[in-house]
């Protein structure tokens, strides 16, 4: 490994994001295959309708399982905001959409990043209480069944829009952050670009981990 | 039916009254719809209970089961007082103007009774007519004379006047004016009304009287033999009017020839006795041809193996006096009197009044044959509720029997249609048409007797029987098509005819050749015909049952090439009264014949001489005219009403006297048996508090022996239930859907409640009366049972029906005419399950 | 080929059934076991094997008298229909007669057409993990015959036949009846292929809508969050193509150049 990369995230979190990830990914083109025929080709490809309802409703179980997991994990960092800085931070959209002489320093997770969590949050939730439901409508009222179809498709206008800006933002869009997710360790000038505050709180700290280092040794 | 069912389209007024068309004759609300989108007919429904029908009334009417002469004698009361009859027509075309014996008492006079009643039977001398020195009846077309026809018709009818008809019938004053007003409008010559009835009107003790008022009512109001008009009998089964023409009932050979008695020791004595005379001189008196058709009815039973004499005597006779009806069936089989019994296509275990000792007079039996599609209740009696087979010695043979689309055959409807049927699909298994199982068992009979010989073994070894071969299977088919051309009749020797109506004109036949109409049959021996009535239906055009043409010149839908109508393809009998003496219909928009001058067109004339000859029209009454008194029944000229035997009520506000005078109790010493016992008889019994009526629902048909066995049927009707009013329920504590217990004194069932406001508690004479009705569909066989009481063999449904019969419920006791049982009011008791 | 509809004029209706039961035969649909419960009208609701219902109603009137009537229930086979928007199979589908077909051997089971149809009409079978409805006997329309229901009916309260007409006529039979008769289910979802002649108000009717519609839900569903989602989807792609043209990513600081560039 390449000397000096510190580490962004452990082996835990990474499989977590990618339970959770995946998971939505599923959900995301098996549903897609039931909510228009022109999709169902995607379904032909499972072996048919039925078995496509069949791996969507018990992705949904995982998903809602990942989903549990990743909000007892991250909600302390990416679940609140932290005042007066991701305020400052969101004045200026992270500098992402224009031209900042200064974006204001934040942690770990980014306000952006925050608000991407708390919508997977809120529309994970939204997906699994409206799916639950619509896998056994006939235990509840038409009506409630009714809007339960229509929050899961609003859910997932919100989180397949959003897949596609985690998308972006996880690769190319700022590069670097793909290996936070893959091997867990990042650049330093990555780190300093993007969680500025972070490193520095690490670095007090002494948690930061520095492959090649001993750990804390700094 | 005296007309048909497409005719119901041509009626101003409709009356529902002792039926529910809706539920039971579905179809013909097809033509009574027409009615009313085509020509604003008005639909009128009187019931005990808020039927089908009622729900498609304009006007509905409540009346207490067992009050129908009540209500409608208040209805010849309001068309007498108001002027409302067809007074040509009532004085043309009945014997309103016929002058009574003095000494005739009405009921109103005499306690409640006719003059002349000894015991339980009428002597009916008094009941004649007074006749010149020339034996010709004295009239007085005037309607004057206080002892003519129409004065005694006021006079016995004065009595039934609205406020008292109320108190009876418990219907509201103000409906009851209603429905005699818009039934009394078809008076007018150009207005035609219509009655329906079924077993609503029959299963009563005065049965016969029930349905003769509305005869009254019909020839008051002109509406005999007219489109549009009549009184609709609508057979309960597709083919009982078949049957009944063709002497299923003991009294009558086929085509309603009177059984001969005991006493009627020559054919001679036999014909003198039944063939009615008149001094009328226009009448022509069609049953003076009697003679005629009851020599070809014996030819048909024995051809020329014997004289027609010889085969008078080897016929059986009835007992003089003697009742061979259902109900003295039983009961003579409960008494031991019989060693065998079939039971061929009925299911008596639950279709007998008081059933419960119809399954216990089977056990008296030796051996009983069950001819039947299915196993019923009465194939096993034996194993039925509350039997211990162990005891009973009564061996069951089940001969299962084909369908009626397993088979080709004719049937005769209520419009006496006769209509040719062709088979759909083989029998399933072992099943045989039934005319295959009378061959095998005659030929078997036939083979005994002349081995062993026997009483009057001609009777049986002489007997023609061409109806089939026996076949290389080695069994005996029938073919329908020689039993239909035996049926219309043949020439049995070459003969040359005198032409009917055409005197000195003369026609030739051969032997073999069919008998074209009745009117060519002889009284010398040499044609045969098994039911005159049917002759022409199979004859020089073939098997006319079969045709389907659909023309109908007439306009007013007689359709006379669809398949036949007996007698002589005539679709509105009586027809000869809707012209008035120059051959102009009454109505001539409606018109059913008419004179074009030189000849009649339209339907084929009824008793219709060429106009200006005289003929009273009503040619099959002697004196050639409608009775509207009618000395002919056992239970008085004119109807009058009595209670049900068992009833809610004290007395009978009419009279003093309670019940029918001429009815045969069975709860008399030496007449019924311990098992005959009635309620309410000489008082109302508080153990059994309230009326109930048996009927039937559309999904179901008689005991539902065919029906009960069809899964989608089933599903929709599944079970026994009694239909009970809000106040009953309230007062018993019976909430809708639950079981309860019906009860009456000769037995129980279970069934599920339907509380509804289609059933309301009467108001008889100030007091508050329940009427509960039951369908009588039901029995145990098809209910389900635990695993260990099913056979190896025996069927289960696949939709189990729940509950018994309803005729576990019901009394002995029968019609003073028929001896049809009193199905439709009696009395029981009806609690919440599990509460007594 | 001219639009047919079924009418069902409820003032002929007798509740006679025979429609109930032509609609067993015809689709060889199985009996279940029943039980009475205080009304004829059995089984007490549509059900997979039931497409077709009679409803019978008792009703008590002001005046102590009392009415009773008999409704034809089934499928109202809607132009505009709910359960075709939502299923996602196809297996329903509107046939060549514009009214609403069914192909079980397609059907997935997810019940969305339950939830969807205003008027309650599809039932589920969980033997088969299918639903079922009536389909207005397609097998019989393709060969010009009617639907076995209106086949069977003995009074013509039932009719099949080509939509123009009986429309007409069932305007001209509500006028005739008057009393406030009136025709229901043209006016609805585009128009219904089984349209009333109704006598009483709907509310008065058990298990009919007032005034049935797709409902908002499902609008809001299939015809606008359904094509959102492809539009956000491709929205955000199309944005993070511009961003990444335009604005550029958001690249790590190289240590060395960070304080020349001053940020990017």
């Amino acid at each position: 490994m390449k000397k000096g990369l510190i580490q962004a995230t452990d082996w835990y979190e990474r499989l977590v994001h990618w339970m959770l990830a995946l998971s939505c990914l599923a959900l995301c083109f098996t549903g897609l295959a039931m909510m228009f025929h022109s999709f169902n080709f995607i379904a032909n490809i499972m072996g048919g309708l039925v078995v496509t309802k069949y791996v969507h409703n018990f992705t949904g179980l995982l998903f809602c399982l990942a989903l549990l997991l990743a909000l007892k994990m991250w909600w302390h960092e990416a679940g609140v905001f932290s005042m007066p800085e991701d305020l400052e931070w969101i004045k200026v959209a992270g500098g992402y959409l224009w031209h900042v002489d200064k974006v204001p320093e934040v942690g770990k997770y980014n306000p952006g990043q925050k608000m991407f969590f708390l919508a997977v949050a809120i529309f994970g939730a939204i997906m699994v209480v409206t799916g639950l439901v619509m896998w056994f409508p006939l235990s509840f009222p038409s009506w409630l069944v009714r809007w339960m179809f229509t929050l899961h498709a609003l859910g997932f206008v919100v989180i397949f829009a959003f897949f596609f800006v985690h998308l972006y933002l996880g690769t190319i869009g700022s590069p670097g952050s793909a290996p936070a997710m893959f091997s867990g360790w990042v650049t330093r000038a990555w780190l300093k670009k993007q969680h500025p505050k972070w490193l520095k709180e690490m670095e007090e700290e002494g948690t930061l981990v520095v492959s090649g280092e001993e750990k804390g040794s700094h | 039916m005296t007309n048909h069912w497409v005719d119901f389209r041509n009626s101003d007024v409709i009356l529902i009254m002792g039926s529910n068309p809706a539920s039971n004759h579905p179809v013909s609300f097809k033509w009574i719809q027409e009615a009313i989108d085509k020509r604003g007919a008005r639909l009128l429904c009187v019931d005990p209970r808020f039927t089908q029908s009622a729900a498609k009334a304009h006007v509905y009417a409540p009346l207490r089961s067992g009050t129908d002469i009540a209500f409608l004698g208040g209805m010849i009361k309001y068309i007498l007082d108001n002027n409302l009859y067809f007074a040509e027509y009532v004085k043309l075309y009945t014997n309103a103007s016929f002058l009574v014996n003095p000494a005739l008492k009405l009921p109103g006079d005499n306690n409640g009774v006719f003059s002349g009643l000894e015991g339980s039977k009428y002597n009916k001398d008094t009941w004649s007519y007074q006749t010149g020195g020339d034996g010709v009846i004295k009239k007085d077309p005037s309607f004057q004379d206080p002892n003519c026809v129409f004065q005694l018709l006021k006079k016995h009818y004065s009595r039934y006047n609205p406020d008292v008809v109320s108190k009876i019938c418990g219907t509201p004053k103000d409906k009851l004016l209603e429905i005699y007003k818009e039934y009394a409008s078809t008076g007018k010559p150009d207005k035609a009304g219509v009655e329906l009835y079924a077993m609503g009107w029959t299963q009563h003790t005065v049965g016969v009287q029930n349905i003769r008022t509305m005869c009254i009512i019909q020839l008051l109001l002109g509406n005999m033999g007219i489109a549009g008009g009549g009184v609709a009998a609508m057979r309960g089964e597709s083919n009982v009017q078949g049957s009944t023409d063709h002497g299923l009932l003991f009294h009558i050979w086929p085509g309603y020839l009177g059984t001969p008695t005991a006493s009627l020791k020559t054919l001679k004595e036999f014909n003198e006795k039944r063939t009615p005379t008149t001094k009328e001189k226009n009448s022509l008196n069609w049953w003076k041809n009697f003679p005629k058709y009851s020599a070809s009815f014996l030819r048909s039973m024995y051809g020329k193996n014997v004289t027609l004499e010889e085969a008078y005597q080897l016929m059986p006779k009835l007992d003089d006096g003697a009742n061979y009806s259902w109900l003295t069936i039983f009961d003579q089989m409960y008494k031991g009197k019989f060693t065998g019994f079939f039971a061929w296509g009925m299911n008596p275990a639950c279709s007998g009044a008081h059933s419960n000792k119809v399954r216990q007079a089977m056990g008296k039996l030796d051996w009983m044959v069950n001819v039947n599609l299915f196993d019923n209740e009465t194939g096993s009696f034996w194993r039925g509720p509350g039997m211990d087979p162990a005891k009973i010695k009564t061996e069951v043979f089940m001969l299962p029997c084909a369908a009626s689309m397993e088979k080709e055959g004719s049937l005769a409807n209520s419009s006496r249609l006769m209509q040719w049927r062709y088979k759909a699909v083989n029998p399933p298994g072992v099943a045989l048409p039934d005319g295959d199982i009378m061959s095998e068992i005659y030929f078997k009979v036939k083979e005994l007797y002349e081995k062993h010989g026997g009483p009057l073994k001609e009777a049986l070894t002489k007997i023609t029987w061409p109806y089939g071969k026996k076949t290389l299977d080695g069994h005996y088919h029938y073919d329908p098509h020689a039993v239909a051309k035996e049926i219309n009749g043949f020439f049995l020797e070459d003969k040359k005819v005198e032409v009917p109506n055409k005197k000195g004109e003369f026609k030739e036949f051969k032997k073999g050749d069919p008998v074209p109409t009745f009117a060519w049959l002889q009284d010398d021996g040499s044609t045969s015909s098994g039911c005159w009535v049917y002759c022409g239906s199979y004859a020089d055009k073939g098997n006319m049952a079969a045709r389907r043409g659909t023309n109908d010149a007439s306009g007013i839908g007689l359709y006379p090439e669809w398949a036949w109508t007996w007698p002589v393809n005539r679709r509105i009998i009586y027809n000869g009264a809707s012209v008035d003496l120059n051959g102009k219909p009454w109505d001539p928009k409606r018109p059913v014949i008419a004179w074009t001058g030189d000849k009649w067109v339209g339907d084929v004339p009824d008793g219709a001489g060429d106009p200006g000859s005289g003929r009273p029209p009503f040619i099959m009454k002697p004196d050639g005219v409608a009775s509207l008194f009618g000395p002919g029944l056992a239970d008085g000229p004119f109807p009058e009403h009595y209670e049900p035997l068992e009833c809610p009520v004290e007395k009978n506000l009419m009279s003093p006297q309670k019940n029918n005078p001429a009815i045969k109790r069975f709860d008399k010493p030496g007449v019924g048996s311990d098992m005959d016992v009635y309620s309410g008889v000489a008082s109302c019994d508080p153990r059994f508090p309230f009326i109930c009526s048996t009927y039937r629902v559309s999904e179901h048909w008689q005991t539902g022996v065919l029906t009960r066995w069809c899964p989608w049927l089933a599903e929709m009707q599944p079970g026994m239930f009694v239909e009970m009013s809000l106040e009953l329920a309230k007062e018993r504590n019976i909430k809708n859907g639950e079981k309860v217990i019906v009860k009456s004194p000769r037995g129980e069932v279970e069934a599920a409640a339907i509380v509804t406001p289609r059933f309301k508690p009467f108001n008889i004479d100030g007091n508050i009366v329940h009427e509960v009705g039951i369908p009588w569909h039901f029995g145990w066989i098809t209910q389900a049972r635990p695993k260990s009481k099913y056979g190896p063999v025996d069927k289960k449904p696949e939709v189990f029906t729940f509950g018994d019969a309803a005729n576990l419920l019901t009394p002995t006791i029968g019609d003073a005419n028929t001896m049809i049982p009193e199905s439709k009011a009696f009395m029981v008791n009806v609690v919440k399950k599990g509460v007594i | 080929m001219s639009e047919k509809i079924k009418l069902f004029d409820i003032s002929k209706c007798t509740g006679c059934r025979g429609c109930q039961l032509a609609c067993k035969q015809w689709n060889q649909l199985e009996a279940k076991q029943t039980r009475h419960t205080g009304t004829y009208q059995n089984p007490p609701d549509l059900q997979a094997n039931t497409y077709l219902l009679m409803r019978f109603q008792e009703m008590a009137d002001a005046k102590g008298g009392v009415k009773w009537f008999f409704r034809h229930q089934a499928c109202m086979h809607c132009t505009d229909a709910a359960c075709v928007k939502v299923c996602p199979s196809g297996a329903l589908y509107y046939t060549t007669f514009k009214t609403v077909g069914l192909n079980p051997s397609k059907c997935i089971a997810c019940k969305e057409c339950i939830a969807a149809c205003p008027f309650d009409i599809p039932r589920y079978d969980d033997k088969t993990d299918k639903i079922y409805k009536c389909d207005m006997c397609e097998s019989r329309l393709s060969n010009n015959l009617g639907p076995a229901c209106a086949k069977a009916c003995p009074t013509g309260a039932l009719i099949w036949g080509d939509k123009d007409t009986l429309l007409k006529l069932a305007y001209k039979r509500a006028k005739e009846l008057g009393d406030g008769a009136y025709v229901y289910g043209d006016k609805y979802v585009d128009g219904t292929h089984l349209v009333y002649v109704l006598q009483e108000k709907a509310s008065v009717y058990a298990a009919l809508p007032k005034s049935p519609s797709v409902p908002l839900s499902i609008v809001l569903w299939k015809d606008v969050l359904k094509p959102l989602s492809l539009l956000a989807a491709g929205g955000v792609l199309a944005g993070s193509f511009l961003h990444y043209i335009i604005h550029g990513p958001k690249t790590p600081d190289d240590d060395s150049v960070t304080k020349t560039e001053g940020g990017e």
